[in-house]
């Protein structure tokens, strides 16, 4: 009866309702769009900028991020290698030695991190291999190969089948140094990398910089990064057995994490004033509509129904545009979100500036539990506690507003 | 036989902001049961106010009410909407109907607060229809029905729980004098039909032609209270 009574007072103005109504749809229908993009924009920025050459985690010996010296190892990296990739969520593995050192080509040198990598797992935990713009990858025959940065190369003036002389400090503390020809030139788009990365294979690193079976870094990929992170539990774990570090993303890019933090705290100020606007339109709206049936509650109370009652009249009213807005805007919001999701945004003329961001040129928003839901529950929450608001006017009420206000 | 009404000193003093506005100033008054009682004085006596209070609408500053001899001033808000509930129908001004319910709805509408089940519900209602003339309109809104109608549907409402009691406010106030005719003879046919006390307040001089009783006030005093049918006598 309650129901009835409130789906019907609902229909008494059906314009006041329905822009109510479609005041909720929008807004919540915007949230669930805006949130998804956001997440998919990060989520895409993070597996970018990491698939680049960090990896999506890394095990690293304990200091070694504050004070990354090649004399701080990990022993029989292969070991762990092959326990991280039986972790469900961890695609690839891929342990690498780190060395510091200068490159010299006829009278040009440079300085640079000369990294000894496995070339088949390190193609999957890294973009550079896909990004070779000369020549080819290192292959797992190669023995005295190198790929090297497009800025690299060209300070260097080196090209494909040109060698390079490699000066370092072992892990010993003696002279490490080698001669390696260029088999390919890569070009990441992220300058810092082109202008300072050469690798080579792992077991000739390791030979040159006195590693023996050491390495020193183990970087970690997968599918996705919310599998990495969800494998993060039992990675740290396999990390604490053998005594080394375990890194997950924001610790390999604190500044990224910072950005995204910053920016999210700088949209929640956007979301929250959009919930609180719509809140503010429909309380009104309900006030107003309750303030008009004063006389009306008045001969309710007179002949015997109970405020309560009442109250829980209005505020059904209330519940039932905040669900239906809700619904029918996540339904709206999630639709379009989903197809943006398979169709992609295109922003044309701006890839350029999102590579810099470490973002491809299609962006995809991602629709989660948390994009989706977020704005419909935080919409509905808001109605829902302010509609106390009414029904606390409701509530002061009295039966003798029948007998005076006709 | 205890008299449904008994009000003795009943005062009720309104405060707007310092000042004191007394519309009851000393009520004494009894109804018996089946009367059919008109209150009537100029505008401010207080004629509202001792309606409100009669049905536990409103509390008295002073005094103390008998509904069926007992007093009401020791009820809480919940057991004054049980005894309203139970006891005592009202008819207002205008405008009183839910206007997003049929008529029949209306009436059914109060016998769902007390409780009767579904069946008997849709029974009492249409019959209560009936009784006041409105066979046929069970599903038309406040809004298509005339004034007279919708009083009618107001007094079916006030009769469907078989109330001791009817309070009526000016229910002719917004009548043309056929329809306020035909109200007046509609309650007068269910007080004698069934039993039930009217207290209907109004200036209406015909309405108060037919009453059996006749009481004024002035003031927030009872200055007259004849009874003025050979029937009473
Ligand atoms: N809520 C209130 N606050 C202050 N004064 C009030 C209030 N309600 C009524 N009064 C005053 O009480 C007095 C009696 O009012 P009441 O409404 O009972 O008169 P009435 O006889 O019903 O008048 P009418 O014929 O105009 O309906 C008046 O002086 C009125 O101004
Ligand atoms: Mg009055």
């Amino acid at each position: 009866m309650l129901l009835l009574l409130a789906w019907r007072n609902l229909w008494r103005r059906p314009q006041r309702t329905l822009l109510s109504l479609l005041s909720i749809t929008l807004v919540v229908a915007l949230l669930v769009c805006m949130l998804s993009f956001q997440r998919g924009v990060y989520q895409a920025m993070k597996e970018n900028t990491l698939g680049v050459f960090d990896g999506y985690a890394q095990f690293q010996p304990p200091g070694y991020r504050d004070d990354p010296t090649i004399d701080r190892s990990i022993e029989h990296p292969a070991a762990i290698v092959r326990d991280a990739l039986a972790i469900q969520g961890v695609g690839a593995a891929g342990a690498r030695v780190n060395g510091f050192g200068i490159l010299a080509s006829g009278a040009r040198s440079y300085g640079a991190l000369i990294a000894g990598v496995e070339p088949r797992s390190e193609s999957q935990l890294s973009s550079i291999a896909a990004t070779v713009r000369e020549g080819r990858y290192l292959n797992d025959t190669d023995s005295d190969a190198a790929v090297l940065g497009e800025l690299l190369a060209r300070n260097l003036r080196v090209a494909v089948g040109d060698t390079v002389s490699v000066l370092g400090a072992a892990r010993d503390g003696s002279v490490a140094a080698d001669v390696l020809t260029v088999v390919g030139i890569f070009r990441s788009g992220i300058p810092q990398l082109d202008r300072s990365i050469l690798e080579m294979p792992l077991a000739r690193a390791q030979d040159a910089f006195d590693m023996s079976d050491r390495a020193n870094t183990i970087a970690l990929g997968g599918r996705t990064l919310a599998g990495v992170d969800a494998a993060l539990p039992r990675l740290s774990a396999l990390g604490a057995r053998h005594g080394i570090a375990l890194l997950d993303w924001q610790a390999l890019e604190p500044a990224m994490r910072d950005a995204i933090a910053l920016k999210y705290a700088m949209s929640l100020l956007l979301y929250l004033t959009l919930v609180a606007v719509v809140a503010f339109i429909i309380l009104n709206a309900l006030l107003m509509s309750v303030l008009e049936r004063t006389q009306e509650f008045g001969v309710l109370l007179a002949v015997g129904m109970r405020a309560r009652a009442i109250g829980l009249m209005v505020w059904l009213e209330l519940l039932t545009l905040a669900l239906s807005g809700c619904a029918l805007g996540f339904l709206i919001g999630a639709g379009a979100t989903l197809w943006l999701e398979r169709r992609g945004i295109s922003f044309g003329s701006l890839s350029q500036l999102l590579a810099q961001y470490g973002l491809p040129p299609r962006l995809h928003p991602a629709l989660d539990l948390v994009s989706a839901l977020t704005g419909p529950v935080a919409i509905l929450v808001a109605i829902v506690l302010g509609g106390m608001v009414p029904y606390a006017r409701v509530a002061r009420l009295t039966a003798l507003a029948a007998m005076r206000s006709a | 036989m205890t008299p449904i009404i008994q009000c003795r000193g009943v005062e009720r003093t309104y405060t707007q902001g310092a000042v004191a506005v007394p519309a009851l100033r000393g009520v004494d008054l009894t109804i018996g049961r089946g009367d059919f009682a008109t209150l009537a004085g100029p505008s401010g006596s207080g004629k509202t106010t001792l309606l409100s209070v009669i049905g536990g609408l409103d509390r008295p500053s002073a005094g103390e009410i008998l509904i069926e001899g007992r007093s009401i001033g020791g009820l809480d808000a919940a057991q004054l909407a049980e005894l309203r509930l139970h006891k005592i129908g009202f008819v207002f001004q205008s405008y009183s109907l839910i206007p997003v319910l049929t008529a029949l709805e209306n009436v059914e509408f109060i016998l769902r607060l007390l409780g009767v089940p579904r069946a008997e519900r849709l029974a009492r209602a249409r019959e209560a229809l009936h009784q006041v003339g409105l066979a046929g309109l069970e599903d038309r809104r406040p809004a298509r029905l005339s004034g007279g109608q919708q009083q009618r549907v107001a007094v079916a409402r006030a009769l469907a729980p078989r109330p001791a009691l009817v309070l009526a406010d000016e229910p002719t106030a917004n009548l043309d004098s056929a329809n306020a005719g035909e109200l007046i003879a509609l309650m007068q046919d269910l007080n004698a039909a069934s039993g039930i006390t009217f207290l209907i307040a109004t200036h209406d001089a015909r309405v108060i032609a037919h009453s059996r009783r006749h009481i004024e006030m002035t003031d927030g005093r009872i200055t007259l209270d004849e009874s003025s049918s050979p029937a009473a006598a």
